[in-house]
């Protein structure tokens, strides 16, 4: 296991070095100058802007930040929002993003779950193929356009709903829906696909013959297995749910980090932009790893030493 | 098996608690304070992106910084000529080059301490230090010996000037004397532009960055609250970042009793739809802008009688294209003259933009300016621009290349009026356009280096004068991105720069415009900006129209509170 752990680490660094090398020189190749405006300053300011944030040398420049996240924990200032430090923004819109994504995961697991056993119980009949159908347009429908459908119906047109914004239990419910959605939809699938197959298994018939109920035998022998796909989707689905979604966040005016990364890519804001791709890259490989420990707690025919 | 389950139970329950954990904590963290129902919630355009003075080329910043400080003077909220602020009153000398201000002894800060002409030199001088990174240094360059102080400096190398080079001189705390180079008649206009604004010092002190022993600059995490200090109508009580600033009245603001809105919000959301949407379900009072993909809708439902809450007017704001005047073929005015005459201006504002804004043949939006007469600039005439290209050895486009256009994504009606633009230039005059989209930054870097032939530009007048726009095409401006250069319009800008009585310089002004519109052409003008708020005016008062759309926060108040007391 130790072994296991440190060989994975050791991974793990790797990966984000290369994620950053690549999207610092990425940036530096990116047309456009952060400090130039409609209105363009004289050069001695931006001269001197530059070398405000480290940018006047690029081969310093990309040691420089690492270096500050090692020593001071932080990108320094932003170039777009000038009053705040990276880690200002990143604390103030990973919460909301994280906050949102967690609620959505919980929707998606819980939901895809218990309509996946639904649809794998009832297979071919009307349950199943409603299932089915719903399923494919969960994961083909894009978000926005879920977003949007649920803003008519539930803040439009019965006005249950706030239209958007953050800070209330209430706003939080149609994004967190729009976005589990599709996670939901393919969950589900997994899930009744994962007992579809462990039904003609040898354990489950003998569970059967020995006599145990056959709820039992659905919850208790089957449904561990079957959702061993499952889980090893939730490492990738939790990263990419937790960062925030660009999209959802817009349409329901949330104030979260899928936002700000995209306007500092548009804005040239090269440390928010470093800062948004690390947390992104740190939070993917760590729940890879969480799944990876999590896969040898729940199958034990998973060997670390194998 | 037991062991099994159990364990893959196990996983699961610890990773739903896990995420239920992460999200009662991100909520708890990020979650907002109730708004109370007296507040008023203003909705800007984007965020704020700074709220250091030196710093403001934003709308919305300068909106805020307006409400947040006062400079020497203030803005007319309907006129917006300059009017006594800070400064009660002031003297100009006879030759049009000095002007004491005399500052109010009951100006205070919002901490109590009272506001000093040496709070105005600290921060005029910390403009004129290259590393504070001032976008509009510019502006003082109108002072004596600033620009000098300024490059030198810049200057790696060589030594600096001391400040006191500088025309800037307090003889005593209330007493602050500028010196210009040559009569400038905006100069108390931008007495009252952010830039200029005092700083406290004391409150600063703080924040200051060293490099070394030396001072270099100050960390802007002085503008957040509590450390802000501010002398204007408001002080920044709380400020979450991307999700509100929050504004209570300043007690020590010598006119307080102005200041009749108890609580200000000012928000923004990421697309002009979703703030539409929160306006109309009552979650936003004010929105600072007419959301663009209805502006035609709302304004039609508005003459219908429908709606009375749409208050949308021309201002102080140009639509036009700039030709690169250093690149062959348009370095040749012929040309750009045939271009601008084969433009259909009014089919372009009622089929393209369709919001029937007013067609420009001139930069300086006209009527805008006491006292200043605009040209005529061209009207259309395609005969004569086809004439022009005969002339100019390209009849009917034979021999010219394909121009690149280049145009920013900021809005989705730039393609389209391009689009419409290079369509008349083929038809009219069988010019081949190719148009090229870009994101701004980019944009801007490519209008910079002169990657283009023709761009999209568009220009709000920064003061109430002709040289707002004007400036922008003498030779060696960091703005003139057409490249124009041209001895008699630099002459004349000179001259004009250098007369002291107001007409005689606004006639040369109109000379000197007349040069670009009629004549040379580095820019193409295509129509006056239009520009709006949405409130109701039942519900809000002390929102006064003015063409620059600069809304003055200090007057605006509940006149009738729709919503009770109710919490939204």
């Amino acid at each position: 296991m130790t072994r296991f752990l440190i060989s994975r680490a050791a991974q793990s660094v790797l990966v984000i070095c290369v994620v950053y090398t690549c999207t610092f020189w990425l940036l530096m190749a990116a047309p456009g100058n952060p400090f130039i405006g409609v209105k363009q300053p004289p050069p001695a300011i931006i001269h001197a802007l530059k070398v405000r944030y480290g940018l006047n040398n690029r081969w310093h420049a990309y040691w420089a930040y690492p270096w500050r996240v090692i020593t001071r924990g932080d990108l320094g200032p932003t170039i777009s929002y000038a009053n705040w430090t990276v880690l200002d923004v990143i604390r103030s819109s990973l919460p909301i993003s994280v906050s949102l994504g967690a609620m959505a995961l919980l929707i998606a697991l819980w939901l895809g779950v218990g309509l996946g056993m639904l649809g794998a119980l009832t297979r071919g009949h009307w349950p199943d193929l409603a299932l089915t159908v719903g399923s494919l347009l969960g994961i083909s429908v894009p978000s926005f356009v879920i977003g949007s459908i649920l803003l008519l119906v539930f803040s439009t047109y019965w006005a249950l709903l706030p239209s958007g914004g953050w800070g209330d239990l209430a706003q939080v419910i149609l994004p967190a829906g729009a976005l589990a959605v599709g996670f939901l939809a393919y969950i589900a699938r997994l899930t009744r696909i994962g007992m579809l197959d462990e039904f003609s298994a040898d354990y489950v018939r003998t569970a059967r013959a020995k006599g145990v109920p056959p709820g039992r035998v659905m919850v208790g022998h089957i449904l561990p297995n079957a959702t061993l796909p499952v889980l090893s989707f939730l490492g990738p689905a939790a990263a990419a749910l937790l960062t925030g979604s660009f999209v959802v966040e817009k349409i329901f005016a949330i104030p979260g980090m899928g936002e700000d990364f995209v306007n500092a890519c548009l804005d040239k804001d090269i440390p928010l932009v470093l800062g948004i791709v690390m947390v992104y890259t740190v939070l993917l490989v760590a729940f890879n790893l969480l799944v990876d420990i999590a896969y040898v707690f729940a199958d034990p025919r998973i060997s670390l030493h194998g | 098996m037991v062991l099994f389950w159990v364990s893959m139970r196990r996983v699961l329950i610890i990773f739903s608690g896990l995420l239920m954990l992460i999200f009662v904590g991100g909520f708890w963290i990020s979650g907002g304070d109730a708004v109370r129902s007296r507040a008023i919630i203003f909705c800007q355009a984007g965020q704020i992106h700074t709220l250091d003075p030196a710093g403001m080329t934003w709308m919305q910043d300068i909106r805020a910084g307006l409400a947040l400080w006062q400079g020497l003077t203030q803005y007319n909220p309907t006129t917006l000529r300059p009017i006594p602020g800070v400064a009660k009153n002031w003297t100009l000398s006879a030759n049009g080059r000095t002007y004491t201000f005399h500052l109010r002894r009951r100006a205070r800060w919002s901490n109590g301490d009272p506001v000093t002409s040496a709070n105005f030199v600290f921060a005029w001088k910390r403009m004129l230090q290259p590393a504070t990174g001032a976008g509009y240094v510019e502006m003082f360059f109108h002072i004596a010996g600033a620009r000098a102080y300024f490059d030198a400096l810049a200057k790696t190398r060589g030594r600096p000037r001391p400040f006191s080079s500088v025309g800037i001189k307090t003889p005593d705390l209330h007493t602050l004397i500028v010196h210009l180079n040559a009569p400038c008649p905006y100069f108390l206009d931008l007495m009252a532009f952010p830039p200029f604004f005092p700083l406290n010092q004391q409150s600063m002190a703080r924040f200051a960055v060293r490099n070394g022993a030396s001072f270099s600059y100050y960390n802007l995490r002085f503008t957040r609250p509590p450390y802000l200090v501010t002398d204007g109508p408001y002080r920044l009580t709380a400020w979450k970042f991307h999700q509100y600033l929050e504004f209570k009245p300043n007690r020590y603001f010598w006119a307080r009793s102005t200041v009749h809105c108890r609580e200000l919000r000012i928000v923004s959301f990421s697309d002009s739809l979703s703030a539409f949407r929160a306006y109309q379900s009552g979650a936003v009072d004010v929105l600072s802008f007419v959301p663009p993909e209805f502006t035609a809708a709302l304004l039609r439902q508005q003459q219908a009688g429908l709606r009375h809450d749409v208050h949308y007017r021309p201002v102080f704001g140009t639509y036009y294209y700039i030709v690169n005047c250093a690149r062959a073929p348009l370095d040749n005015p012929l040309i750009r003259r045939a271009l601008d005459l084969a433009i259909n201006k009014k089919q372009i504002v009622d089929d393209v933009t369709r919001l029937h804004e007013k067609p420009l043949t001139v930069l300086v939006p006209p009527g805008t300016i006491p006292g200043y007469h605009s040209p005529h600039g061209l009207a259309m005439n395609v005969p004569e621009a086809r004439r022009l290209m005969r002339r100019a050895g390209y009849p009917d486009g034979r021999g010219l290349r394909p121009l690149k256009f280049l145009t920013n994504d900021t809005d989705s009606m730039n393609m389209l009026v391009a689009q419409a633009i290079a369509q008349m230039w083929q038809r009219n005059l069988g010019v081949r356009i190719r148009i090229a989209t870009e994101e701004s930054k980019a944009f801007n870097q490519d209008c910079v280096q002169g990657n283009f032939d023709i761009a999209r530009a568009g220009w709000y007048g920064d003061y109430m004068d002709p040289t707002t726009w004007l400036d922008l095409f003498v030779s060696g401006n960091p703005n003139n991105h057409s490249r124009f250069t041209n001895r008699q319009y630099d002459q004349l800008m000179e001259r004009a720069e250098s007369k002291a009585d107001p007409a005689r310089r606004l006639a040369l002004l109109t000379d000197a415009e007349r040069l670009l519109v009629d004549r040379y052409m580095p820019a193409l003008p295509l129509f006056q900006y239009t520009d709006g708020l949405m409130y109701h005016a039942r519900e809000i008062g002390g929102i006064r129209s003015n063409v620059r759309m600069i809304t003055l926060l200090q007057y605006i108040h509940w006149k009738h509170r729709p919503h009770g007391d109710t919490y939204r």
